[in-house]
């Protein structure tokens, strides 16, 4: 039986000579360089540039929480249904505990800390509105606020509500929400 | 989650090899909301020892309108097929199914393949640790037979007649209501053909054989659908009953209708009765009540879910009166 | 400093005297009631930036994970943790054998109310319980592996899950390490509750109807998972703790390990993700904690311990149980009789009697109640915001119950029958004017006010008496009782005034559940002491020992609001004896004479600013006055260095509050606040699915503080209230008892959309409460009565009782015959 000592990199196929595996890897893998150190993602987070190195299990939330100190994105379920560790990717609210950070290479991710350092008027309107009280969900929703209005910068208030809809909040701040977005996008849009 | 191995695919044969090459311990990997919660639960008796992400699968998210009809490709997301304005206005039960769905950020992230394929919620299927060895894992018995089936089956079991765990796709009704037809690396399969009950399987799909793109046919002229979803809360839940419709009338007369329920069975359930009984019929409350009980007139709810039957019986009703000439009388479920 | 002098003393006894309305109220109100005072912990909150225990992270940490019991009810006889012990990253496992693991009766001194299991017990008395091991390693999820891989001989015991079967004198022990005679346990503290002669009330009463009804128990969710972090420095412990009560981690803490001196402990309390009373207060959260403790000790490594998220779905509400009652009434409504027993599972504290709220706001003559707790193989039922759930169900049942056997409008029945332990409004009346309280009547004002707002004279209707043009039926619901949070506490705070720039820093305990509590203290030692708001500040901490009412606690804003209030004054008292003075030497320096002519009565601050009252031209700011004294504080030997050396006595006092509340059975206080709930619903009687349309909600607050604040449990409350009516409930498996929707997704909490409905909030302000002002809190009141009352509305709306909360859809499609 052949042996086939040398693995492709980037499909894990078997070859018996290095020749063979560089050959084919500059055929099928057009002629791409070799992968990445494994685990080494590059991603843009809240506009920097950031290559760390992350294992297999970590997901989004656990490399910016845990290893990157922002730790706005909050671990409430833990199981893609309640919103709290929501973040923004490629302009897209997602949660981070149900996405792979390996998965994650050439993203650009927005935390609530980025929204917060560039002086975004829902900080304000929710301190002003009371659209928080125990505080632990409320960077998951301004997250998803500021997703909406980047989206849609004049939502109605049902459009409001249901962008929101897949936050949990526990203390049933939820009223209060709608009208700090709304008044945001008023004051976005009139100047 | 315990450590795995990950792959990065970049074509549908790299990610067939790499998942046969872990002798099937290997799981494809989407959009992951439904593949990491189980991993995080640990419910299966096998941990994957290795993922294969099929996002790098360069190709397989665009939705584009061919000669005959509508091809969305496998990757998709919900949140994509919800918006999308030549779904909304053509094929509306799969825009409103996909908008239905789960929350709007699992929108952003969940496929439609990945809810075609997705897993049953069956909450002794689902405790974790893998506490229930039940008949779907290859185990000896069904749990919640005689346990709390308040979400299961009233039309019966699978898997040597036992499991009663339902198929919970919103998108699934849909599709087969507007006569979809799913293509994988394998083969083309009749969305109505496509669910198939076994051990750790809910649709006919081959460990390695990965959904590239789902089809819809164009609508016949004068073709209304609709997605009507029951559930406990209005966002992030699943169905306690769906259903979605197709319904073709001339001068009035409904000639075709494909009407399909979801939630209440093992697999979606076409319910021919109701579609005959429309058939040569105007839509109107009474024509729409009737299609309703034939739906669920071979119901055999179990002791926790007599309730969903005169759910699904009033949901088929709604559904067809949306796709009736007047549907604004109707108030949406 | 900081003793009291005499004269302070006498004043405080006076201050003290909270058996009556407030003898000193203020005469202007500057911050106090006004709206708009940002949040103190807003812009943390709102940007990410607050801490929470689960974010703390030491250098050097191990994670904590716990063996969860596969079986309700079962003891370990061999454990094998040989390959748990050879995975990477694995750096100690705890067993339940380590001979440093305490009996029940060391783990600290609370003891009784909350029972007192031993940390990582052999035996488990519910499913998932967290015992016999516990893992720590590099990572949770190197921990949580571990705890997989450990192999345990399991002895399975019969088990109850059923109230009704465990009562049973033949059935199995739930609990025989702590329960050994039965599953029966009666031994609150109101658990048997008598007023007057319930069969006189009967024979004489026109009607009597019996009913019973059951509530399902529910959960707290607190979004935080309870978590705690310990680390050893020399042998001095340091926490990190998600606790409602951290004096109590202290209280505890002082007795572990051989003993720990309270002066040695340090103890941080950050921001918590709520936790509405629950777990986190009680000894279930001490053994974990004890247990890392242990192990930090064991590692030499800082040690954190968090519960999963399921671990945290184990708890559970006190009404899960079982309700009958006898009602006798005339048909104008009047009640002359209610006997209730209340039959619920796991009650470790069971005070609230099912007619507790009859007594305490009605005129109802004969009362008679009766607690009974079972043990069933369930998690403990604690305070789920609130211990008062089963008490304020069984009065809106009651009253729902009669308004409808009478064909009367709710509304009228509880103006007809409120008073207070039995007597009737003039005798309320009477006692307001003893106690110098204004006679408002305050359910009247509610109601009226509440029934405006909802429209409720045009929309009430007899049950199931209307439907609508979209083919749902209507309904309305009512109900009503006590502002009831007043209670017995005690508060230490402290403030001072900084010297460089005269703002004030009010020193207590941290314990921020987000109710803006600190904000409130701050309003009020602001228009107290003078100051703008913004110079007033709330520094929580615990270590040096100002120990306050928590949130949790039932009583808040009553019993602290006090306490800042008497060392506001006691510290103005002393701002202004300062400012009198020639020169206020203390030991090397003084404050400048500012107003050496004068006597403190001829001054008053306000704005920040001393001034005279006859010519408030003489001025000087409080910073400039303090500035000059002590620019930098203590600093050494700039003497030499040819500075002038300014240090003064600090400008510090501190005070603290008894008070003697309702809860107090020894001497209770007639509750004079009342609150009035409205709730405007539709069912879709095809689907049995329930709609919510309006909601209003009045509070009799006495004097709001902070309005927004108690707006925010107005709505707050409602929003919970309507999910816990409608959705919530712990399920388990009758074959295994295992539960089956521990989890954000299986156990369902309204979203946004669920409550997609205008939530009216209004405020009364009857100057009828026991706090200071005459104010009464709100945090726990709103979304325990509101849990109760989708029951009546929906009655209303199809004419037909369903006895079975919460209520759900299944079940309206039963009750209408459609099942």
């Amino acid at each position: 039986m052949e042996t086939k000592d040398f693995i492709c990199p980037h499909c894990a196929k078997g070859f018996k000579s290095p020749e063979e595996m560089k050959a084919h890897m500059l055929a099928d893998h057009r002629g791409g360089a070799l992968p990445s150190p494994e685990g080494r993602i590059r991603l843009t987070i809240n506009g920097k540039a950031h290559a760390p190195d992350v294992k297999p299990n970590w997901t989004l939330y656990h490399l910016v929480h845990d290893h990157l100190g922002l730790t706005g994105a909050k671990q409430f379920c833990d199981r893609g249904a309640c919103g709290s560790c929501t973040v923004i990717m490629d302009g897209k609210p997602v949660l981070s505990c149900m996405i792979l950070a390996i998965e994650c290479d050439g993203k650009t991710v927005e935390t609530v800390e980025g929204i917060a350092a560039a002086g975004h008027p829902l900080i304000n309107a929710y301190v002003k509105h009371h659209a928080m009280q125990c505080g632990y969900c409320t960077p998951g929703f301004v997250t998803t606020s500021k997703a909406l209005l980047d989206d849609n910068p004049r939502p109605t208030a049902n459009e409001v509500k249901i962008a929101l809809s897949g936050n949990l909040c526990r203390c049933g701040t939820y009223p209060q929400h709608t009208i700090a977005v709304l008044e945001v996008s008023q004051k976005l849009t009139a100047s | 989650m315990k450590n795995f191995e990950h792959f990065n695919a970049r074509s549908i044969d790299e990610a067939a090899t790499l998942l046969v090459r872990y002798g099937g311990n290997a799981a494809f990997i989407a959009g992951g909301t439904d593949l990491l919660g189980k991993m995080k639960d640990r419910i299966l008796p096998a941990y994957p020892e290795a993922l294969i992400n099929i996002k790098t699968i360069p190709g397989l998210d665009a939705i584009e309108e061919t000669d005959d009809g509508l091809s969305i490709g496998a990757l998709a997301t919900l949140a994509q097929i919800a918006t999308h304005p030549v779904i909304r206005e053509k094929y509306t039960a799969l825009a409103q199914a996909a908008g239905r769905t789960a929350s709007p950020q699992l929108r952003n992230m969940g496929t439609i393949a990945g809810n075609l394929c997705q897993d049953i919620r069956c909450w002794y299927y689902r405790a974790t640790q893998n506490r229930f060895s039940c008949l779907r894992k290859g185990g000896g018995r069904c749990y919640a037979l005689k346990g709390d089936n308040r979400y299961h089956s009233i039309f019966g079991g699978s898997v040597k007649g036992g499991c009663i765990a339902v198929h919970p796709s919103d998108t699934a009704p849909a599709l087969i209501a507007l006569d979809g037809t799913v293509i994988t690396s394998k083969r083309t399969v009749k969305a109505s053909d496509f669910f198939k009950v076994s051990v750790n399987r809910t649709t006919v799909l081959e460990p390695d054989e990965i959904v590239t793109t789902i089809h819809l046919p164009a609508p016949a002229p004068g073709t209304q659908s609709a997605f009507m979803k029951f559930a406990l809360r209005q966002s992030i839940d699943f169905p306690i009953v769906n259903c979605a419709a197709a319904i073709t009338c001339e001068r009035e007369a409904v000639t075709r209708a494909r009407i399909c329920l979801n939630a209440v069975s093992v697999v979606p359930r076409r319910t021919v009765a109701a579609e005959q009984s429309m058939v040569g019929s105007n839509i109107d409350e009474n024509t729409a009540d009737a299609a309703g009980a034939a739906a669920v007139a071979n119901a055999e709810p179990l002791e926790g879910n007599a309730y969903m039957v005169p759910i699904a019986r009033t949901l088929v009703k709604r559904t067809i009166l949306v796709c009736g000439p007047s549907p604004a009388e109707v108030d949406p479920v | 400093m900081g003793s009291l002098s005499d004269k302070e003393k006498q004043t405080m006894r006076e201050m003290q005297d909270n058996l009556r309305a407030d003898p000193f109220p203020l005469n202007t109100y500057t911050h106090i009631g006004k709206r708009g005072p940002r949040r103190l912990d807003g812009h943390l909150k709102a940007s990410g930036k607050a801490d929470y225990t689960m974010d703390v992270q030491l250098p050097g940490m191990l994670h904590l994970r716990f063996l969860n019991s596969p079986f309700p009810h079962a003891e370990i006889t061999h454990m094998d943790t040989t390959e748990a012990e050879r995975l990477d990253g694995v750096r100690y496992i705890l067993r339940y054998d380590h001979p440093d693991l305490p009996s029940r009766a060391s783990l600290g001194k609370v003891t009784g109310i909350y029972g007192d299991p031993p940390p990582l017990s052999r035996f488990a008395h519910f499913e998932g319980e967290p015992m016999g091991a516990a893992v720590a390693a590099e990572t949770e999820d190197i921990a949580e592996e571990a705890i997989r891989l450990i192999k345990v001989e399991w002895a399975e015991r019969p088990f109850n899950l059923d109230i009704m079967a465990a009562k049973d004198k033949n059935a199995p022990l739930s609990y025989p390490e702590m329960y050994p005679d039965s599953n029966y346990w009666n031994n609150g503290l109101f658990d048997v509750l008598i007023q007057g002669d319930v069969k006189k009330g009967f024979a004489a009463a026109e009607q009597v109807v019996e009913f019973a009804f059951v509530r399902r128990g529910h959960t707290w969710i607190g979004p935080e998972r309870p978590c705690g972090v310990f680390r050893w420095k020399g042998d001095c412990p340091e926490l990190w703790v998600k606790q409602q009560r951290p004096h109590l981690v202290k209280k505890n803490l002082c007795t572990w390990y051989g003993g720990v001196p309270m002066n040695k402990i340090q103890l941080h309390c950050l921001y918590q993700g709520a936790s509405f009373g629950g777990w986190v207060q009680v000894p279930w959260n001490m053994g974990p904690l004890y247990c890392a403790g242990l192990v930090a000790r064991e590692t030499g490594r800082p040690v954190k311990y968090a519960f999963s998220r399921r671990e945290d779905f184990y708890g559970q509400s006190m009404d899960d149980g079982i309700y009958r009652f006898k009602v006798g009434f005339n048909d104008d409504g009047t009640i002359l009789a209610v006997e209730g027993t209340s039959t619920c599972a796991n009650q470790i504290w069971p005070v609230f009697n099912p007619v507790n709220h009859l007594r305490e706001n009605t005129r109802i003559p004969h009362l008679k109640g009766k607690i009974e707790t079972v043990w069933v193989n369930k998690g403990p039922a604690v305070p789920t915001r609130c211990e008062q759930l089963p008490a304020t169900l069984s009065l809106t049942m009651v009253f729902s119950r009669v308004a409808a056997e009478c064909g009367l409008d709710p509304v009228a029945v509880a103006l007809k029958n409120d008073g207070v332990e039995g007597h009737d409004m003039v005798h309320v009346s009477a006692e307001k004017k003893k106690l110098g309280f204004p006679d408002i009547d305050s359910l009247a004002v509610c109601v009226e006010k509440g029934k405006t707002a909802m429209d409720w004279d045009a929309k009430w209707h007899p049950p199931g008496a209307k439907q609508l043009p979209n083919g749902r039926m209507h309904g309305m619901g009512f109900t009503w009782t006590n502002e009831w949070d007043d209670s017995l506490g005690s508060s230490e705070i402290a403030i001072r005034i900084e010297r460089n720039d005269g703002t004030a820093t009010i020193l207590s305990m941290g314990c921020d559940n987000g109710v803006d509590a600190e904000n409130t203290y701050c309003q009020i030692a602001a228009d107290e002491l003078g100051l703008n708001l913004e110079d007033v500040h709330y520094n929580p901490q615990v270590d040096p020992g100002f120990f306050r009412m928590s949130p949790d606690s039932s009583t808040n804003l009553s019993v602290n609001g006090w306490a800042v209030r008497h060392a506001a004054r006691i510290l103005k008292q002393r701002i202004l004896e300062a400012a009198v003075r020639p020169t206020a030497e203390t030991q090397r320096g003084s404050f400048r004479a500012a107003f050496p002519d004068c006597a403190p009565e001829d001054l008053d601050i306000l704005g920040s600013v001393i001034f005279k009252k006859s010519d408030p031209s003489e001025s000087i700011t409080l910073a400039d006055f303090v500035r000059e004294a002590g620019q930098s504080g203590p600093v050494t030997s700039t003497e030499n260095a040819g500075f002038r050396w300014a240090f003064t006595e600090p400008l510090f006092a501190f005070s603290y509050h008894v008070q003697v509340g309702s809860y107090n059975p020894e001497n209770p206080r007639p509750h004079l606040t009342r609150q009035a709930h409205f709730l405007e619903v539709e069912v879709d009687t095809e689907t049995g699915e329930i709609f919510i349309i309006k909601a209003v909600n009045v509070n009799d607050v006495g004097k709001a503080i902070n309005p927004m604040s108690c707006e925010g449990q107005q709505y707050g409350g409602t929003v919970m209230g309507w999910s816990r009516g409608k959705f919530e409930e712990m399920i388990y498996d009758p074959a295994t008892g295992v539960m089956l929707n521990g989890n954000l997704i299986d156990y369902k909490i309204a979203t946004t959309l669920d409550v997609d409905a205008p939530i009216d909030t209004i405020l009364v302000e009857s100057g009828m409460g026991y706090g200071p002002y005459g104010s009464v809190g709100i945090g726990e009141d709103v979304g325990t009565v509101m849990t109760g009352l989708i029951g009546p509305a929906v009655h209303n709306a199809i004419g037909v009782w369903i006895d079975d909360h919460p209520i759900t859809p299944d079940k309206v499609l039963k009750a209408l015959g459609k099942i």
